[in-house]
C-alpha cells in the first residue's frame, strides 16, 4: 500500500505565503524515510497534510490509490499513525493504561487481546512501572514514549513521527531506532522528522530534504 | 485617520454597544448598524476581509432569530396554522431585535482591531487602571489563539485514534468534549506557570515606578470626538 503526494502544494488560511509547493513523494511500505530541513521550512505541516489533519490546497494524497480526502480522521487513523511534535497535546486520558487502551477499543478488539497490547507496548517502552499514572505528569521524554505506544499498538500501515527523538536519552533514542528497524521488517512503512544526523544516518533508508518548500533533490522517488 | 487615539475608539465601542443593548427597536437598531459600518470602514480599511468571521456565525443568527420569532406570542399574528400564531409581528421585531444587536456588538467590537494592541495596554493604564490588570488582559487575549490551536490539535488526535465523531450519539461526544479539556487546561496552567516565571526573571512588578517609552496623547479630533460621542448617546437614551 503506497503512500503518495501528487503535486502537492499548501498555504495557510491566514499565512499569505505557500509553504510547500510541488510536493511529489512516495513513501513505500518496509521503508523508513527521514524528513529534515531547517526550522520552518514546512516538516511539520506536510506530515499533518500526510495524515490528513491538513487538507491539500491544490494536489492530492493517495493511500492505496484512494485519494486521503475523502477519508474521516478516523479511517486514517486506522492505517496512519502520528506522533505530534509535543505529544502532551494528544494526551487525553487519566491513566497511562487507559492511553494506550483508547485507541484499541475503538478497533472492537476483545478484551484480551487489548490487556494483551498494554502489557506488550507498555513493557516494549519500559512504561509498565507507570501504568497508573497520571499522563500528563509524566517527564517529557516519557509522554513521548507513551504516544508511541499509543499509536503503534493500534498497528497501523504507517507511522509518522514528528520529531520523534528530541527529549529522547541517548538509550531511548536507541530504543526508538531499534523498534522502528524491528516494524520496518514487519512491513510497516516510517516516516520521522529530524533533525539529528547521526539517528537519520543509522536508521534512515532515504532522506528528503525541504527546502524553500521544495524537496532539495526535486524528486521524492529515489531509493 | 487609523491614528485615532485607542480611548477615543474604546469609547466609541462603549457607546455603540450600549445603545445597542438598550434600542428595542430594529429601525433603530438598523441605523445604529449602518451607523457601526460607516465607523468601522472610516477606521480600519482592511474590514471587509474580516467580514468572512462573521459570517461564519451566520447560522448561529439565525437560529436566534427563529427562536425568538416562535417564542414570542404578543402582539398581532401574522401567521397562524391551525388557530396557533405562530409568527406576531413583536415576535419579529425582536428575532430582528436580537440579531442586529449581536451584529452591531460584533463590528464594533472590530473596530479595536485597527489598534495595536500595545496601544490599548497604555490606553488602559492611562486611564488609572493599574499596568499588571492591563497587562493581564492583553495576555489572555494573546493567549485564545494558542488555545484554539492546542485544541484542534487534541481534537484531531481523538479522531485519529479511531473516534468517529459525526457518527457518536450526542452523550458520548460530550463526554469526550469534557475530556479533551484536560489536555487544554493543563498545557494552559504550565503555560501560564512558564510566563510567570519568565515575568519575574525580568522584573515584572520588582520596582513599583514603572516607566514607558510612549504617552498616548489626545488630540483635538479625540477630544472632539469624544465629547460628541458621549453628549449624542446621553440625547439618545433620553
Ligand atoms: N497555523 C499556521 N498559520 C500560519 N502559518 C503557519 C501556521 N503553522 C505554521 N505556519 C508557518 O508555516 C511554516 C512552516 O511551519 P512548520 O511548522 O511546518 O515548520 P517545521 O519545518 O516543522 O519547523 P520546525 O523544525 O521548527 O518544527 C512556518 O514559516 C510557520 O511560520
Ligand atoms: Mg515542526
Amino acid at each position: 500500500m503506497l503512500l503518495e503526494t501528487q503535486d502537492l502544494a499548501y498555504t495557510y488560511p491566514a499565512g499569505k505565503q505557500e509553504i510547500l509547493h510541488e510536493i511529489n513523494i512516495r513513501f513505500r511500505p518496509g521503508e523508513i524515510a527521514a524528513i529534515t530541513g531547517d526550522n520552518g521550512c514546512g516538516k511539520t505541516t506536510l506530515t499533518k497534510l500526510l495524515v490528513g489533519i491538513l487538507r491539500p490546497g491544490t494536489g492530492r494524497i493517495c493511500l492505496g490509490g484512494n485519494d486521503i480526502a475523502a477519508m474521516s480522521l478516523a479511517e486514517i487513523g486506522r492505517q496512519i499513525a502520528y506522533v505530534f511534535q509535543n505529544p502532551a497535546q494528544q494526551i487525553f486520558c487519566t491513566s497511562v493504561e487507559q492511553e494506550i487502551g483508547y485507541g484499541l477499543k475503538n478497533l472492537g478488539l476483545g478484551r484480551n487481546e487489548i490487556e494483551q497490547r498494554i502489557s506488550h507496548y507498555l513493557d516494549y517502552f519500559e512504561l509498565s512501572e507507570y501504568r497508573q499514572t497520571f499522563p500528563l505528569s509524566l517527564s517529557q521524554g516519557e509522554k513521548q514514549r507513551l504516544m508511541l505506544a499509543a499509536v503503534l499498538a493500534m498497528h497501523p500501515r504507517y507511522v509518522i513521527l514528528d520529531e520523534p527523538t528530541t527529549g529522547l536519552d541517548i538509550y531511548r533514542r536507541k530504543l526508538l531506532g531499534d523498534y522502528l528497524l524491528r516494524i520496518k521488517k514487519d512491513g510497516y512503512g516510517v516516516i520521522f522528522v529530524s533533525h539529528q544526523v547521526k539517528f537519520i544516518k543509522a536508521y534512515a533508508d532515504r532522506v528528503i530534504r525541504i527546502e524553500d518548500g521544495r524537496l532539495s533533490d526535486g524528486r521524492g522517488d529515489c531509493g | 485617520m487609523r491614528e485615532l487615539d485607542p480611548r477615543s475608539k474604546l469609547l466609541m465601542v462603549i457607546c455603540i454597544s450600549t445603545l445597542a443593548i438598550v434600542y428595542q427597536d430594529p429601525w433603530k437598531l438598523l441605523l445604529l448598524l449602518l451607523c457601526t459600518i460607516l465607523m468601522l470602514a472610516w477606521l480600519d480599511s482592511g474590514w471587509l476581509s474580516r467580514m468572512h468571521a462573521l459570517a461564519k456565525i451566520l447560522p448561529l443568527l439565525a437560529l436566534l432569530f427563529l427562536l425568538q420569532c416562535l417564542f414570542t406570542r404578543q402582539g398581532v399574528p401574522l401567521l397562524s396554522i391551525h388557530g396557533i400564531n405562530v409568527l406576531t409581528d413583536q415576535g419579529l421585531a425582536m428575532g430582528l431585535g436580537v440579531m442586529l444587536r449581536i451584529i452591531i456588538i460584533i463590528m464594533s467590537a472590530m473596530i479595536l482591531l485597527s489598534s495595536s494592541e500595545r496601544d490599548f495596554l497604555l490606553a488602559l493604564v492611562q486611564w488609572r487602571i493599574p499596568y499588571e490588570i492591563a497587562f493581564m488582559v492583553m495576555v489572555g487575549l494573546h493567549f485564545l489563539p494558542i488555545l484554539r490551536e492546542e485544541a484542534l490539535n487534541v481534537y484531531y488526535a481523538v479522531q485519529m485514534r479511531g473516534t468517529e465523531l459525526q457518527k457518536i450519539s450526542a452523550r458520548l461526544k460530550i463526554k469526550l468534549y469534557t475530556r479533551m479539556l484536560l489536555p487544554i487546561i493543563s498545557g494552559a496552567i504550565y503555560r501560564a506557570e512558564q510566563m510567570a516565571i519568565a515575568m519575574d526573571a525580568r522584573a515584572f512588578r520588582a520596582y513599583p515606578q514603572r516607566s514607558y517609552m510612549r504617552r498616548l496623547k489626545l488630540k483635538k479630533r479625540d477630544y472632539f470626538l469624544q465629547i460628541t460621542m458621549v453628549l449624542l448617546s446621553v440625547i439618545l437614551l433620553i
